[in-house]
């Protein structure tokens, strides 16, 4: 289980979070949502340590995640991030393997083993990444290497994900492909992930529970249908929104209401 | 789906074959050594002095066996003269391939070169003060060397770092200044200084082969064994390096213990090779290119193979440059460069 | 060093044109014009020069700048030492030379400091490489000569000429038949003897010998020694040691103790050289050896007298 107490991050006199909690249960999935600067992406950066908070407290499983090893947390904690940057020729295989780093037996020399290789050859399976495999990472398509960030992330067995906007390069049928196998994750396995999205239709969708943010601060947290409302949607955002229900599964969708010019 | 399901199924033979393994790496690094010692054995016997061809062959079996007839002055050649360089040449090609290849990964960057990045004019610079002050002391030489190139590093990894990281095009230029003003140091300093203690700048420069002291010798050796194998143990690390500093943290990569680690193992190959020869350019680019090309982008055999490739590429290179106009001789680095440079010239169109 | 010496040398890539021309002038080629031309004031004559310019300098010379150190001591030796205001931070010898106004080294002299110092005259080295440097000093109606030594007869060719163009003929004609003189005595006390193989090491690493085009070259030969390299091409050429082995040099020859370092040591390759088992590395005074100047005969006295001791044993 992924805590945050009272977390607060500044960069140098800056606040980005204030103060801010969450819990994350395992299989749940967390969204984050907020305007731009609203801290999100810091808050998922604090949650594995990458930025050191000025005060409260990140826990996993009740511990500081600044107690843990680099290591050992990234066997706990898997990221995905936007797409990589990529300026050598490296093949799908090669890149997925790269999440059973934290598995290896020692510090860094070491070969992968017969079972990083079923777990690689797993989530490969799963992200519909077989076929691309022996492909050169930079010859493939945004929303294909999108898919291979996840999957390396996935072959980490991290039971928390973090995943900062990963479907923005990812067309509709991938985007609800790939929460869908975050999903699945948390589902079977118990795991469980946080999601910092813009697409807030689509955190409704796969979301169990939303947080809203506007600079550095909680504006409100809960299931999606307490979170998604007008009034605080309106706060955040400073925009007009209708809220109605999924036509097929229920759960609350937002439609903006602008007032373009006729 | 299970895992052992999808194992089974999806054509799982041909994912288990093509990953790299130890076995593969083992295999091409002995071919690799195969040629490297092959190619040692037939450039020792090419010079501007032509040996007797079996008496040498027979000497070089049998490490000077007397009863193979050779003349105690072909022998001097052979032993004292030829052979030295060719081992000083493999070394200094293993160092600066092997590092070229580590700063490459290390700064995300195809065109880092120990030459082009100024750290070999980091390294002549800390080799000069050595001469300057400590001339007395041999040992101070490559001290002194490494610490001109992990200072050099240094600079220009901080130079390199903007706002959005060290994007390819800063690097460059952070290493086309340091580069330009540790040359104009060079100059200056051989220009000011007894030029005969601290030889002329054109083997600062363009560094040259000849002459090298056993110590030194030994010393280039067993750095470049060394140095090589702790940056080939830091390989997987740097494969993550490769993709980003924060992704590689993200995946549980130390990332400031093994960038200092690879900064410090690169500097010390860097400097012994610039302490014993000058500074040879362009190795550490041409060399990591061609076995990347041919062998993939893994580092755990990237590093050792460009290790002995980048060996191979010098002791030709040297050889050349000692027979092409022979018995006048010209330096070995405006040999590498006369390769180099191209390459470069291509790698910046293709917009690397 | 090396640029020091390099610029001491000739220079081995002299268009061919003025190969030719330089031999056939010889000792003739500085030579009153026959109708002197006067220009408004002064007084001018007509000389080429020893790389064929046609030059006018004024009939009498009392403000020289020399741009060499070799040349200076020609200045110097013949006595006109008085008329030189400029020189370069080169030219050391003789001691008064020092204390002359200063206008840059041999390779970059500063042509504001040259042209302050109002010289009727300049005389450079062929080895400086300064065409362009002359032609800027034309410009300011300031004449040039250039002197190309490639040997010993140049040395006493270039004295001659500096004399004429000085107004010191009989003391020109006086020191290069002294110097003449004692570089006949030297040939002849090494004439019957066998010549040593002599390698000639201006820098040990990386190894820099004296080819075919060097100062020393000649030297060597007229000390009654055999230089190994005197075949290869160019002045300074960086060489293979082993062919420097090969050649099993039974005397070394090292420049050393001059205005440009300290002694250097022996390369690594020819440790095992006849002439280092032997003892035979010889250290002279490397100006001596590569100026081609009045002092090289010094400099031919001293490498015959290490090439054949017995010659000169009284």
């Amino acid at each position: 289980m992924l805590e945050a107490r009272n977390l607060t991050i500044k960069y140098g006199r800056r606040v980005a979070v204030a103060g801010l909690s969450l819990k994350l249960q395992s299989g749940k999935i967390i969204a984050i949502i907020g305007p731009n600067g609203a801290g999100k992406s810091s808050l998922l950066r604090a949650l594995n340590g990458t930025v050191q908070a000025a005060a409260g407290d990140v826990l996993l499983d009740e511990q500081p995640v600044v107690t843990y090893s680099r290591r050992s947390l990234s066997r706990r904690i898997a990221v995905v991030a936007q797409e990589a940057d990529l300026r050598f020729p490296i093949t799908v295989l090669e890149f997925v393997l790269g999440g059973r780093y934290a598995w290896s037996s020692n510090s860094a020399w070491g070969w992968e083993t017969v079972r990083d290789l079923e777990v690689v050859q797993q989530v490969l399976h799963e992200t519909d990444l077989e076929e691309l495999s022996h492909r050169f990472l930079n010859e493939l398509s945004g929303g294909e290497r999108q898919r291979a960030v996840l999957a390396r992330a996935l072959a980490t067995e991290a039971g928390v994900l973090l995943l900062d906007e990963p479907t923005a390069n990812l067309d509709l049928a991938h985007q609800a492909a790939l929460l869908m196998l975050v999903r699945s994750r948390c589902d079977t396995r118990a795991a469980s992930a946080v999601v910092v999205t813009h697409d807030i239709n689509l955190a409704a969708e796969f979301a169990n529970r939303i947080i809203l943010m506007k600079e550095g601060r909680l504006i409100a947290s809960g299931a999606p249908e307490e979170v998604l409302t007008p009034v605080l949607l309106r706060e955040a955002f400073a925009v007009t929104v209708l809220v109605d229900g999924h036509p097929v599964t229920g759960v609350p969708r937002i439609t903006p209401v602008h007032e373009m010019p006729r | 789906m299970t895992s052992a399901a999808a194992v089974k199924t999806g054509g799982g033979a041909g994912i288990l074959d093509a990953r790299l393994t130890f076995r593969r790496m083992f295999i091409a690094c002995l071919l690799l050594l195969i040629g490297l010692l092959l190619i040692i054995f037939g450039t020792s016997l090419m010079g501007s002095e032509q040996l007797p061809g079996r008496a040498t062959i027979c000497a070089l079996v049998t490490y000077g066996d007397p009863s193979c007839g050779l003349r105690p002055d072909h022998e001097a050649i052979l032993f004292d003269i030829r052979l030295p360089r060719i081992i000083l040449a493999a070394s200094v090609g293993a160092s600066l391939a092997a590092a070229g290849a580590s700063y490459q990964a290390l700064l995300r960057n195809p065109l880092a070169e120990p030459y082009l990045l100024g750290i070999s004019n980091g390294a002549a610079v800390g080799t000069m003060l050595a001469l300057v002050f400590f001339a007395g002391n041999e040992w101070s030489r490559p001290m002194m060397a490494f610490s001109g190139a992990l200072l050099a590093t240094l600079v220009v990894y901080r130079l390199a770092l903007g706002r959005a990281g060290a994007t390819p095009e800063r690097l460059i230029l952070a290493g086309v200044i340091v580069t330009t003003f540790l040359s104009s140091v060079i100059v200056f300093v051989t220009t000011l200084m007894d030029a005969t203690r601290i030889r002329s700048f054109t083997f600062w420069l363009l560094g040259d082969l000849s002459g090298t002291t056993s110590s030194m010798l030994t010393l280039a050796v067993a750095f470049a064994l060394l140095g090589t194998a702790v940056l080939t143990i830091n390989a997987r690390s740097l494969n993550l390096l490769m993709l980003g500093e924060r992704d590689a943290f993200d995946l549980g990569v130390e990332v400031g213990r093994v960038r200092l680690v690879v900064f410090i193992a690169a500097s010390f190959l860097v400097g012994s090779s610039v302490a014993s020869s000058g500074s040879v350019g362009y190795v550490g680019l041409v060399v990591p290119h061609l076995v990347r090309l041919s062998l993939g982008s893994d580092n755990r055999i990237t590093i050792p193979a460009a290790a002995l490739a980048g060996a191979i590429f010098v002791v030709i290179a040297d050889t050349l440059a000692r027979t092409v106009i022979a018995p006048r001789e010209l330096p070995v680095g405006a040999i590498t460069a006369l390769v180099g440079a191209p390459l470069f010239i291509y790698l910046l169109r293709r917009g690397i | 060093m090396l640029l020091n010496h390099v610029f001491n040398s000739h220079r081995s890539q002299n268009i061919a044109l003025l190969l030719v021309i330089a031999a056939w002038c010889n000792a003739s080629c500085v030579r009153p014009n026959s109708e002197p031309q006067s220009t408004s004031l002064q007084q001018v004559r007509e000389f080429t020069d020893e790389t064929g310019r046609l030059i006018r300098v004024p009939l009498n010379v009392a403000r020289v700048v020399s741009l060499a150190p070799n040349l200076t001591e020609v200045v110097f030796a013949i006595g006109a030492g008085d008329r030189l205001v400029g020189n370069t931070t080169y030219c050391d010898y003789p001691p008064e030379a020092k204390a002359i106004a200063k206008v840059g080294d041999t390779l970059q002299p500063s042509i504001e400091r040259i042209v302050a110092l109002k010289p009727q005259l300049v005389l450079v080295s062929t080895a400086s490489q300064l065409e362009a440097f002359t032609k800027q000093l034309n410009d300011y109606q300031i004449s040039v000569y250039v002197t190309d030594p490639r040997d010993l007869e140049g040395v006493f060719t270039s004295i001659q000429n500096v004399g004429l163009l000085l107004g010191k003929e009989s003391e020109a004609v006086a020191l290069v038949n002294q110097l003449r003189a004692r570089t006949l005595a030297v040939e002849e006390a090494v004439k019957s003897r066998q010549a040593p193989s002599v390698f000639y090491q201006l820098s040990a690493e990386p190894l820099y010998t004296a080819g075919r085009d060097a100062f020393v070259t000649d030297l060597i030969r007229r000390a009654g020694g055999y230089s190994v390299t005197a075949e290869v091409p160019g002045a300074w050429p960086r060489y293979s040691g082993e062919s420097a082995l090969a050649a099993r040099p039974e005397a070394i020859i090292l420049p050393a103790g001059d205005s440009m370092g300290a002694d250097t040591d022996i390369a690594s390759a020819l440790r095992r050289s006849p002439a280092v088992l032997n003892g035979r590395v010889y250290r002279i005074n490397g100006d001596l050896l590569v100026r081609p100047g009045p002092r090289s005969i010094e400099g031919l006295e001293e490498m015959a007298k290490a090439l054949h001791p017995e010659a000169f044993a009284k």
